[in-house]
């Protein structure tokens, strides 16, 4: 079976310090579809570094990058700007929500950004279903001002969910909320699994990877399979 | 209509957004190019009035673009080379200019001289001088014709009918009068005998319509072989025979007969200054050249306007770093996020380009309403459409120069960096 992601030796050095610093020593990665897998490790060990180069935010200086079988690790940006779009979905620790919009409004954000146009009808029908997902349809026409931190991050995983990607991923989504509430919020991350789609969570919380179908540890630059105790 | 492509709609849909959000920064920006914009309308619409005004009666005073008018000197035998050249034909007519008195008879014109009624010229003796008594008589400029010079000089009809050349002669000469005149008689109830400078005998003229050419002094037109025949012919054509005789000969551009005319009359010894009608081309110029001196001071008020704007820009793109930092991470390329941000300083310049152009049309409104009577021009007055367009463009311009910076800005802003903070 191709993989969904496939990463191998993968590098990246932090520049612009005195030193050099190397974040990815020689990163080896596989995940297929519909498997999650939780990244932990020490803060400033990279995880959010690994998460960005999956991500298409950032590039790696080495190694290679497989989406499906296809090399995407030197796409040129439109290119990586239309892959972002059409295949991943993004969870931050804050939720990155725009104060003026409502929350089908910053679902819908997701699917107005000049990849393709749905008629407004379309968009409608998709953000409702995304919201539905993430079990609040209800707060649909509320601002973020008016919902709970929970909620707030719900609709970002509805914003995520939004396009159908095939790859989640999410970067300390529970980081900003309590026990009770990151739960429901992995819950909904669990869901999209079910669907095919992959996920990568990145977090320090040992629950919410024991959760997950592996656990990958990364020190000193380099993915160590671990099994949570 | 074309419909915007996606990018382009995304472009525009969150364009709104951004402007719905934040009000009272657009709002803000809109003020500081107000005034720029409204110079820039205001010296449009100034320009464009004061040219109409100027070029609306050129053509009926000085004659059509291009064609020429053929002065000349007190020749004996000049008048009789002109009549043989011009007949029958169109490109070509010659303009024999006298005076005539239409009124009754043995008493001074209200106007003596031909003056335009209520002004005094003093073509006359003067009350004092012990002459005529004043009475109902005007006196007119005659102008006699031997064919159509509206395709010279466009006067514009106002009642009846103009001269029909294609008839034989009427015995009573049949006139058309200018406005002037037209008014003068009725002011004055002045019935119609006319009779000729100079000249005992009088005729009952047949008034036939009213045209408007711009003259303010009262003026006839009448076909040259009525009046001849009225007037014992060769007199009448002379057109030295009066104190304010002339002949003048009306040529299209293209007709082939200036040359034939100037050779015919130079071997007869006749000195013919030919003019070319170029007076609109030397007013526009002129025009033009005011103009751009205003519009260059309005260029300046609005670089201040363009100087807000920007400001106004690249504070919102710092204080939406994580928004676009997001919309990238959502797929958004960065060539949209540059078009987001020149679609909402578009907008605010459309936006300040329509308040603009609806005060400017308002304070001329007002300005014709309340002015109008004392200037004429200004009574009709209605907004011109280029101003308008003048406004647009200023308003897309100032959107462009003030939101390129901001544009830029928003486009590079990293996602890793903002996203990890």
């Amino acid at each position: 079976m191709t993989a969904l992601i496939e990463l191998g030796g993968i590098r990246k050095t932090l520049k612009g310090q005195k030193q050099p610093r190397v974040i990815l020593d020689g990163v080896d990665l596989r995940v297929d579809p519909g498997e999650s897998v939780a990244i932990v490790g020490r803060s400033g060990s990279g995880k959010s570094t690994l998460l960005s180069v999956l991500g298409l935010f950032d590039r790696p200086d080495e190694g290679s990058y497989l989406l499906h079988g296809q090399e995407i690790s030197r796409l040129p940006e439109r290119k990586a700007a239309r892959l972002r779009s059409a295949e991943f979905g993004f969870v931050f620790q804050r939720f990155f929500l725009l104060k003026h919009l409502t929350a089908a409004q910053n679902v819908a954000m997701a699917l107005v950004n000049g990849q393709g146009w749905l008629p407004r009808r379309e968009r409608r029908r998709r953000v409702l279903a995304a919201l539905e997902q993430v079990g609040i349809v209800h707060l649909a026409k509320n601002k973020p001002a008016k919902l709970s931190g929970g909620e707030q991050q719900r609709v970002a995983i509805a914003r995520a969910l939004v396009r159908d990607p095939r790859v989640l991923l999410a970067d300390e989504p529970t980081g900003a909320l309590d026990l009770e509430t990151g739960t429901l919020v992995i819950d909904a991350l669990h869901a999209a699994t079910e669907r095919g789609c992959g996920l990568i969570l990145v977090t320090h919380d040992r629950d919410h990877a024991a959760r997950m179908g592996r656990t990958l540890d990364l020190q000193n630059g380099v993915l160590n399979e671990r099994v949570l105790a | 209509m074309r419909r915007l492509s996606g990018r382009g709609r995304s472009a525009l849909v969150i364009g709104i957004q951004g402007i719905r959000a934040r009000k009272l920064r657009t709002l803000l920006s809109m003020v500081s190019l107000f005034l720029g914009v409204l110079a820039v309308v205001v010296v449009q619409a100034g320009a464009s009035i004061a040219e109409k005004a100027m070029f609306a009666d050129i053509e009926l005073q000085q004659g059509v673009e291009g064609s020429k008018t053929m002065y000349l000197g007190a020749e004996p035998n000049t008048t009789k080379i002109v009549l043989d050249v011009t007949k029958g034909r169109h490109d070509v007519i010659a303009m024999v200019g006298m005076q005539a008195i239409i009124g009754e008879p043995g008493v001074r014109p209200v106007n003596e001289g031909g003056s335009p009624i209520g002004e005094n010229w003093g073509g006359g003796p003067g009350p004092e001088a012990g002459g005529a008594p004043a009475g109902q008589a005007v006196e007119v400029r005659l102008s006699a014709l031997t064919g159509d010079v509206r395709v010279f000089r466009p006067y514009r009809q106002r009642d009846g009918q103009w001269l029909d050349f294609a008839t034989v002669p009427s015995v009573a000469p049949r006139l058309v009068l200018n406005e002037a005149a037209a008014k003068a008689f009725q002011q004055y109830h002045v019935p119609a005998q006319m009779r000729m400078n100079g000249q005992q005998q009088t005729v009952t003229p047949r008034f036939v319509g009213v045209v408007d050419d711009a003259n303010p002094s009262p003026t006839a037109y009448a076909r040259l072989d009525e009046v001849n025949r009225w007037n014992a012919g060769e007199q009448a054509a002379a057109p030295n025979g009066g104190p304010s005789g002339d002949l003048q000969v009306l040529l299209t551009a293209s007709t082939p007969v200036t040359q034939v005319l100037q050779t015919r009359l130079k071997a007869v010894g006749a000195d013919a200054y030919v003019d070319t009608v170029q007076s609109r081309e030397e007013m526009a110029k002129e025009l033009r050249l005011i103009r751009l001196i205003f519009l260059a001071m309005a260029g300046l008020v609005l670089l201040i306007g363009v100087a807000g704007i920007l400001n106004v820009g690249l504070a919102s793109v710092g204080e939406r770093v994580e928004e676009f930092a997001l919309r990238r991470a959502v797929g958004t390329p960065r060539l949209l996020l540059a078009g987001i941000v020149l679609t909402e300083t578009l907008l605010t310049g459309m936006f300040t380009a329509a308040a603009a152009i609806g005060a400017g049309a308002g304070a001329l409104r007002l300005v014709s309403m309340f002015l109008g009577d004392r200037e004429p021009f200004l009574a009709d007055v209605v907004f011109p459409w280029d101003a308008g367009v003048a406004g647009i463009i200023a308003g897309l311009i100032a959107g462009i120069l003030g939101g390129a910076v901001p544009a830029l800005r928003a486009a590079g802003i990293p996602i890793a960096t903002v996203m990890r903070a």
